[in-house]
């Protein structure tokens, strides 16, 4: 049986953006989750179009729901991922979410997500996209990392490249995230089973785009995944 | 006398100097500083006397000097490989750390704008 939000769980929930040249995109997406009372962390990764005006302005509407870092440089997905992370300590969360700020992922899908932790059933979630509404080239660069995945961190997941994750603040205090860029989502999985942490897959829609496309896991991607996944497993 | 014979010499002697100033100026360390004096005198020795590099050679069951110079080499720049990409690695780690730092420390407020 699902159980409710409310909403001081929503209150309770904060949502870790990292933003990186996403002026076009980011906007409807922060309203979206303002809107729905969940409070953010947004990492600015340095961005070189106006993504930081773009947020400002949003946060002129939702000044106490809307927390804004810049990286003075671009550092990657994995590093803006992380400061949010320990950000989001300074505002005692009881639920962290991390998901993408380019409209791949549906603010519509939090409540979902957020549900297993609040009914104590996992400690950590990670939103998984279904196989078959992924394009083509997408699908199989998914198909090859889910599998490095199992092969290098022992973890069987669905989705393995997925940036839509939530998990409560205790399961945030025990595991430590070291990539730098799309290893990340990985590396949060590998983290979550060496940990012992409960964990629950949902399922999430996800909105392609080309533009959204574009970015992401694509083979030359998921081809540098792999030499740090052999790095890691070989020097660390 | 062959060209190299007489080229790499200065080069040596030039790289020798250069790596005592940085050892002096605090850049690299005295063991880093000895480790590069050797390899350059040794640099000297086979430019100036190609032949002893038989010596060498033979030691390690190589039966031509040259062929133990371009081993040797090849396990240099190996060895250097391996060291920078493990700096620059550290390097990179260092300077996230910097970079989160600076952004955690700093929230953005619309103040800021205004400003």
């Amino acid at each position: 049986m699902e159980c409710k939000i409310t909403a001081e769980d929503k209150d309770a929930t904060y949502v870790v953006l990292p933003a990186y040249n996403e002026a076009t995109r980011i906007q409807p997406v922060i309203e979206a989750i303002a809107e729905k009372g969940y409070n953010m962390v947004i990492v600015n990764d340095g961005s070189s179009d106006n993504t930081l005006d773009v947020i400002l302005e949003s946060k002129k509407k939702y000044p106490n729901r809307i927390h804004l870092y810049s990286l003075i440089i671009n550092r990657g997905v994995g590093v803006a991922t992380q400061t949010g992370f320990e950000a989001v300590l300074k505002f005692n969360p009881k639920y962290i979410v991390s998901m993408d700020s380019d409209g791949q992922h549906s603010p519509d899908d939090l409540d979902s997500v957020i549900e297993p932790l609040v009914s104590g059933r996992a400690q950590a979630v990670i939103g998984v996209r279904p196989l078959e509404d992924m394009p083509k080239s997408r699908n199989f660069a998914n198909a090859v990392m889910n599998f490095l995945t199992k092969i290098f961190y022992g973890v069987d997941v669905s989705d393995s490249q997925t940036g839509f994750r939530a998990l409560t603040i205790d399961a945030l205090n025990k595991i430590t995230i070291n990539a730098r860029g799309y290893l990340i989502s990985s590396e949060f999985i590998r983290e979550v089973n060496d940990n012992d942490i409960p964990f629950e897959e949902v399922t999430i829609q996800t909105i392609y785009t080309p533009e959204t496309q574009a970015k992401g896991t694509n083979s030359k991607v998921a081809l540098k995944i792999l030499f740090q996944m052999m790095k890691h497993k070989l020097f660390d | 006398m062959l060209i190299y014979s007489i080229i790499f010499p200065i080069l040596s002697i030039i790289a020798i100097i250069v790596f005592f100033f940085r050892f002096r100026s605090g850049k690299s360390s005295l063991s880093s500083f000895l480790i590069w004096l050797v390899i350059w005198i040794f640099v000297i020795i086979f430019s100036i006397f190609p032949e002893s590099s038989v010596i060498f050679a033979r030691a390690f069951g190589i039966t031509r000097g040259l062929d133990f110079l371009i081993i040797v080499a090849l396990a240099f720049i190996f060895y250097l490989g391996v060291k920078l990409f493990y700096k620059l690695d550290k390097l990179e780690d260092n300077m996230n750390k910097i970079v989160k730092e600076v952004a955690i420390s700093n929230e953005i407020t619309l103040d800021d704008k205004e400003e």
